[in-house]
């Protein structure tokens, strides 16, 4: 049968996929952790649906094959027959299941149904996390090259084009788009702000999304702003810029790669810690990978923008004015960010300082709703569907209840997402980010002021300067 | 009969309870050196332990399990209760052991032992309709899970009426047989089949956590073994 996917996938080759699926299946077990959690899930899965009642995906579509465990279940009935002893023993009877390209097709369709949020492991009482076995799934499946087109064609662009990065935006590009941002942020905010391009020895080397080049300049002004009035030691590397990291979503294998390049930047640099931007999965990916992959305890922090601005405004290194943002606020928790409890509260400090009308979504930090864009989904345009009348209903019914005029979501997937979901349902609200907020209420010192007369375009570069 | 009940109470239930208390040493301890053994490999060795302890007690203790599906988590809280503290504790079963267990351990008499295993009847039940009447449960149920149910069930109402002659639907001595059987099939069964769940619960969530920590060279690695290294994206 031939292999056919609601999403587009590249050439693919057919010959012996079930022999292909099971030797790179094999070859990863034999290399990495993954056999811990398929012996536990597949001894002790309950059954008992608990999953099911978490997840977005399932609450709307109330088919089978979304259940969080049943999902599961694909993978782990292949690993018990050709990776236990017992599968083995039912298979010499005659009894037991057999791989072919139909199960292959639907397990290459049903991962990516999911969006990886992880919030069925919030309540499995057996700590089963459907999440790992998903993202496992998708390294097994991209190795006999089953992934979306949309993803491998932006991770080859990362790792082997010419530009080094997921959109294709060349280095002199990127430092073009830092010197307009310098510019507008003069004219529009009366604040100077600086971009260091390739300063040997900073503090921090920061890797935004790279897409906030091209989509989110207030968020990025709003980033630098903060790191000039913190007097932030920082800089963008020309090598690398990109903390984007869609490894994460469906090979081990890359994010190891990808991971290894922000750290080599680091390096060449001669920086400290790696600042990333407002982006929930790049955030992620370095945070835990960097140091499973590039030194263990030795390697780099990791710091996320919205923990240094919390952290340099409670230290009284940056001032905001309260109760700038007349309009009512909600904000949206990015699953890799607040799944673990990492930024939940950080954002909302700040928000609640900020704005007149701060309101929660319900369910919010851990508990939140996913975009339905994770996992990578969000690039895969052929699914728009999907992704946003079914993975995205429960966000657009959340932002709905608050009745909220700003959605504030601190990451670039999560905005692309949102802002299509509040698209497709109706919802006529302003999709930005954290820092974009900050910006309009920044209490910006002199030095960042620009004087009167410069207001006209003229503000210093950060060469002049 | 009797020979049947010496049987059952006697070699039978000295086999299955040698297979049960072994079987749980051996994937206790199995799976605890998977854990040592991923944490050895992992780049990363930090483990959060504060979460993943309170995820492990969050679980061990019910509250969190009326978060959602509050009937049918009340259910198995009952059902739990009654199959775990009965088998252990009821006086009649602890008679068995005179002179092996501990003077300090616990016993319960007649009346809170009828009071428990009603309460594991009436919860084995709450969960089996569950099982039937929520369409989730009802698309996840494998025939293996409601038989474990039934023989749960089987088990806790053949012991009430063991203990109560007078309501016994069948002849006393058949329904001891059949209690004792049971108990020997569940005893047999426990390592083998989710029930060892009752062991591992503890060491989930550490194992999910540790999951997550990939060895540092897992993808080169990979990437070699499919002679993928310097295969393009």
């Amino acid at each position: 049968m031939a292999i056919a996917t609601s999403y587009y996938l590249e050439e693919l080759d057919e010959r012996e996929l079930p022999q292909r699926f099971l030797d790179a299946f094999a070859a990863i077990l034999a290399h990495s952790n993954y056999t811990l959690v398929l012996d536990a899930a597949s001894r002790m899965k309950a059954h008992c649906g608990r999953c099911a009642e978490t997840c977005p995906v399932y609450q709307e579509t109330a088919e089978k094959r979304d259940i969080p465990c049943e999902r599961s279940e694909l993978l782990l009935q292949v690993y018990r027959r050709y990776f236990t002893l017992g599968g083995s023993l039912k298979a010499r009877v005659g009894a037991g299941f057999v791989l072919d390209e139909a199960y292959i097709n639907r397990m290459a369709e049903e991962y990516y149904r999911c969006t990886a949020c992880r919030r069925c492991k919030l309540e499995c009482p057996l700590g089963i996390d459907h999440g790992l076995i998903t993202h496992l799934a998708r390294w097994v499946l991209a190795e006999v090259g089953l992934t979306p087109k949309a993803l491998v064609v932006s991770v080859r662009e990362q790792l082997e084009g010419k530009s080094g990065n997921t959109s294709g935006i060349p280095a002199p590009a990127m430092q073009d788009t830092c010197e307009f941002l310098e510019e507008d942020c003069a004219d529009e905010h009366g604040l100077k702000i600086e971009f260091p391009i390739d300063v040997p020895n900073a503090e921090y080397i920061f890797f935004p999304a790279v897409s906030d080049y091209l989509l989110e300049p207030d968020t990025l002004m709003g980033n630098a702003a903060v790191l000039k009035a913190t007097g932030g030691s920082w800089t963008i590397g020309t090598k690398n810029f990109d903390g984007i990291n869609y490894g994460l979503f469906y090979s081990d294998r890359l994010l190891d790669r990808i991971v290894s390049n922000e750290v080599g930047e680091l390096e060449r640099l001669n920086a400290k810690k790696i600042l990333v931007g407002e982006c929930g999965h790049a955030s992620r990916s370095a945070k835990a990978f960097v140091p499973t992959f590039c030194g263990g305890e030795d390697a780099p922090e990791v710091v996320n923008i919205m923990e240094y601005t919390h952290e340099q405004w409670k230290a009284g290194k940056v001032k905001f004015k309260p109760d700038v943002i007349k309009q009512k606020v909600t904000y949206h928790d990015p699953c890799n960010l607040a799944r673990s409890g990492w930024v939940t509260e950080q954002p909302r400090e700040l928000l609640k300082h900020i704005c007149c009308d701060y309101v929660e979504m319900t369910p919010n930090r851990q508990d939140n709703y996913c975009c339905g864009g994770g996992g990578g989904t969000v690039s895969i345009d052929e699914i728009r569907e999907f992704r946003t009348m079914i993975g995205g209903k429960a966000k657009a019914d959340q932002i709905r209840a608050t009745g909220a005029e700003i959605v504030v979501a601190p990451c670039a997937n999560c905005k692309k997402q949102v802002a299509e979901v509040c698209q497709d349902h109706g919802l006529d609200v302003r999709i930005c980010g954290l820092h974009d907020l900050l910006l309009e209420a920044i209490d910006a010192p002199d030095f960042m002021k620009v004087p009167k007369d410069d207001e006209d375009g003229d503000a210093p570069t950060a060469e002049e300067n | 009969m009797d020979n049947w009940i010496d049987l059952a109470r006697g070699p039978l239930f000295r086999i299955s309870l040698a297979i049960c208390l072994l079987g749980l040493l051996y994937r206790f301890g199995f799976t605890s050196w998977q854990i040592m053994e991923a944490h050895r490999k992992a780049g990363d060795k930090r483990i959060p332990h504060q979460a993943v302890a309170r995820a492990t007690l969050q679980w061990l203790l019910p509250w969190k399990l009326m978060k959602i599906r509050p009937l049918l988590s009340v259910a198995s809280i009952l059902f739990h209760a009654g199959i775990l503290a009965v088998p252990l504790f009821y006086v009649g079963h602890v008679s068995l052991w005179a002179g092996t267990l501990p003077g300090w351990w616990p016993r319960l008499g007649s009346g809170p032992s009828d009071v428990l295993t009603w309460m594991a009847i009436i919860g084995i039940v709450g969960v089996l309709f569950w099982r039937l009447l929520v369409k989730s449960s009802r698309d996840l149920t494998r025939a293996g899970d409601v038989g474990i149910l039934l023989l749960l069930l089987a088990l806790a109402a053949s012991g009430y009426w063991a203990a109560h002659p007078a309501s016994s639907p069948m002849a006393p001595r058949a329904m001891l047989l059949v209690h004792m059987m049971a108990g020997n099939l569940a005893l047999i069964l426990t390592p083998l089949t989710k029930i060892v769940h009752c062991i591992l619960a503890p060491l989930t969530h550490l194992l999910g956590e540790v999951g997550w920590h990939f060895p540092a060279a897992s993808g080169r690695d990979v990437a070699v073994a499919l002679a993928k290294e310097n295969e393009p994206v």
